[in-house]
């Protein structure tokens, strides 16, 4: 129970049906600068984590917190920083869910005797089977989902998966629940406010990561040419346009990041399109173990599904767009769905054909 | 199962204790009265009150063999051990005394944390070797005395939080007097009070410190125990109270309760004695069933025990859904995942020290809550040890 809205409904709901419900909040990290300032908190933050508790004894129910900011810390904010001090961009909030929401929690709720843990994810699980989207197309999580492997589907419900948001709330509300209209999380939970570049800064430092790639550096076109400056490479992110200045007014999108030469590549938008990319460390949630299925993909949590063909051999997959697509990164998951919603598989990008990277191989068996 | 269960087993009494009913009365009854005001008034109405505060001090200093005028009032036990560590330290460094403060890995995080604010700020602290068994020996204080003549302040618990087992106070303060005079010995005293006989004066210790909520007084009141005239460097500044130690207008209602759980000592001593075979028979069923027990419990309540692959957070979550409460070690740690400080003290793992489960039994515990206990805890072991076990191999 993160203390939002989704999973305090969720207890509610599971307590209407007659299960006997646990509540379980996981501490992830210590209160940011912004939180001590008073600016408000995010997702499983010390804040929230009241919030939580508070709501556990409203509806009746046991409440713990347990504590993984280590093996947050490890499985997420380090990689985190890694990344993006090499030029990737990471996807943190798929890593927690592949790393830390699962596996540590159903282990605890095994050992308390429970037979199911259930979260407020908007996604269907169909009888541990399968993973589909949830019905509310605003709210659908499973993009996030892919990575949390079938062993944990088997076990893990998702009582949202069938509503809308704005039933839920209404449902919340009507319980009475504290944080009925609390405002959807849009940002990083670990980096609120929305500057990652500190985060990123902070944390290498403390790691011992070396910070030359992070010192401020030149902007150059697809010919190499200086067009302008940037504050570092942390600071930009592939696909957008934050984060580094240019002489010129033309809309200038990040389109690679070079870490040697600390160069940052731009182009304009027609230069962020793709129609191939290469997928790593795949989970092939319905997939065998090798093959091509036709289905759509998708490369970023609010973006459109892409019609394609996907070709994978153990756990990597190359992806063939129908049509050019926009925004795909290094870092980012490409998700896989076929008929009637389900997530077939998905991976991490590993490479990505444009213009600024060059094509990628053919690959062997075509 | 319905939550919260109808009647929860209490076995977490060194956490708090609840309220005893003739403390309880007795606060009602000054909380009802319309004649008294602030104690350092001059008027009637503070003099009144200010009695109530003279009474409890009365009340506190004859429980543990003391002056009267050696209680000063604070907000509990972590103040009182604040008090005595900074406070202490501070006095002896004005005086031109030496001010390095000796203390051991298995004190509650009060001590060790106000040690290690001290280290930060230039005060030699040197950790005092501990047994494997949880006992601090006359000899290693007085060896670490003689090979540190930098130290002055020398702090060990009278019992410890976790383990229970008890220290040999007037023996460590007569090794510290044998090596050389003008060093402070203080004792936390919270959880010894009200299980064995505490005794400022026979013990020969000059500073101790108690705490009303661990005695069924209410929370927000301890004492630090010291001869009458000793100087300590005060931690906060305002007016004159309790002698110029411990400032601000005094927590009269909260003294009076802890005077009055104070007058009730000799009765808790008496129904502790009697805890000592559940205590026994737990240890034993523990030790039947593969578990360890650590330290040489002798608090008659106290029994701090694990089972191998058997995270004492999942223990003690599992035992609170079966209606019994009990805890991984000291509450002012729980919540963290951070194993405990006193077993890695110890010399254990981590992995081991994460595994404690501490039960600490009260005046109302009776043979059946523990024998309760002992019908859950085989099963909760093999649920929470086979979770345990396929969760490590899965990561």
């Amino acid at each position: 129970m993160s203390g939002g809205v989704d999973s305090s409904a969720t207890a509610s709901l599971l307590l209407d049906a007659g299960h006997e419900v646990i509540g379980m909040t996981m501490r992830l990290y210590d209160a940011s600068e912004d939180e001590r300032k008073g600016r408000g908190g995010t997702c499983c933050s010390p804040a929230e984590v009241d919030l939580a508790r508070r709501v556990c004894a409203q509806i009746g129910i046991p409440h713990y917190v347990v504590d993984e900011r280590e093996r947050f810390r490890r499985e997420v904010i380090d990689p985190f920083a890694r990344d993006y001090a090499a030029g990737l961009t990471p996807n943190p909030c798929t890593r927690c869910n592949q790393h830390i929401k699962f596996q540590p929690l159903l282990q605890r709720a095994a050992a308390l005797g429970a037979e199911a843990m259930a979260t407020g994810h908007y996604a269907r699980n169909l009888y541990g089977e399968a993973l589909l989207r949830g019905v509310d197309p605003r709210k659908d999580q499973s993009y996030f989902l892919f990575s949390m492997g079938r062993e944990a589907l088997r076990q893990v419900w998702f009582p949202l998966g069938t509503w809308n948001k704005d039933d839920v709330r209404a449902y919340a509300e009507g319980k009475g629940l504290p944080n009925w209209k609390a405002p959807d999380s849009q940002e990083l939970c670990f980096v609120p406010g929305g500057n990652h570049g500190d985060v990123v800064q902070r944390r290498a430092r403390e790691m011992g990561l070396s910070t030359d790639t992070l010192q401020p550096g030149e902007v150059v076109d697809t010919d190499g040419n200086v067009v302008g400056d940037h504050d570092g490479i942390h600071r930009v992110t592939v696909g957008q346009r934050r984060g580094f200045r240019t002489r010129t007014p033309e809309r200038r999108y990040v389109l690679k990041v070079i870490p040697q030469s600390r160069q940052v590549v731009v182009g304009d938008v027609s230069d962020t399109q793709t129609s191939r990319i290469e997928v790593g460390e795949l989970q092939r949630l319905e997939l065998g173990a090798s093959g091509e299925v036709r289905c759509t993909v998708q490369v970023r949590h609010k973006s459109k599904p892409a019609p394609a063909t996907v070709r994978w051999d153990g756990d990597t997959a190359r992806v063939d767009f129908d049509a050019p697509i926009r925004s795909a990164s290094p870092g980012q998951a490409a998700v896989f769905y076929g008929e009637d919603d389900r997530v077939l598989g998905g991976g991490w990008i590993s490479r990505v054909e444009d213009r600024a990277n060059g094509p990628l191989e053919t690959p062997k068996k075509d | 199962m319905r939550y919260p269960p109808a009647a929860v087993i209490n076995l977490d009494h060194n956490a708090t204790t609840p309220l005893h009913p003739r403390v309880r009365a007795a606060m009602i009854e000054v909380l009802e009265r319309t004649d008294l005001g602030n104690p350092s008034s001059t008027h009637g109405l503070g003099r009144a009150c200010r009695e109530v505060v003279e009474g409890a001090r009365r009340r506190v200093a004859a429980a543990v063999d003391a002056p009267a005028l050696g209680v000063t009032f604070t907000s509990g036990g972590t103040e009182a051990d604040n008090l005595a560590l900074l406070g202490g330290a501070e006095a002896l460094r004005k005086a031109g005394k030496a001010y390095g403060v000796a203390t051991s890995r298995i004190e509650h995080p009060a001590i060790v944390a106000a040690a290690e604010a001290l280290e930060a700020r230039g005060v030699p602290v040197v950790w005092i070797p501990v047994e494997p068994d949880g006992h601090v020996t006359p000899d290693a204080v007085a060896d670490v005395l003689r090979t540190h003549d930098e130290v002055g302040l020398v702090s060990v618990a009278a019992a410890n939080h976790e383990l229970g087992n008890v220290q040999p106070i007037a023996a460590i303060v007569e090794a510290v007097r044998a090596v050389r005079d003008g060093v402070l010995v203080h004792t936390d005293a919270v959880q010894a009070l009200g299980k064995v006989p505490v005794r400022f004066g026979a013990w020969g210790v000059d500073l101790l410190s108690v705490s009303s909520h661990k005695v069924y007084g209410p929370t927000g009141i301890g004492a630090l125990i010291h001869p009458t005239h000793l100087t300590l460097a005060p931690r906060s500044f305002g007016g004159a109270q309790e002698r110029g130690r411990r400032v601000g207008t005094e927590n009269w209602m909260a003294a009076h309760g802890f005077g009055v759980a104070c007058s009730l000592l000799d009765e808790s001593l008496q129904q502790l004695e009697a805890l000592t075979p559940l205590r026994d028979r737990l240890a034993e069923h523990v030790r039947a069933a593969g578990g360890r027990v650590h330290g040489a419990p002798a608090l008659a309540n106290t029994l701090n025990f694990a089972f191998e692959g058997a995270p004492g957070e999942l223990m003690c979550m599992s035992l609170d859904l079966e209606g019994i409460a009990a805890s991984t070690g000291s509450a002012c740690s729980a919540g963290s995942l951070e194993p405990s400080k006193v077993l890695l003290g110890l010399g254990q793992t981590p992995e081991q020290a994460s595994e404690a489960v501490r039960i600490s039994m009260g005046r109302s515990t009776t043979e059946a809550d523990v024998a309760r206990l002992i019908d859950v805890l085989p099963i909760i072991v093999s649920r929470v040890r086979k979770a345990h076990a396929q969760g490590s191999s899965a990561s």
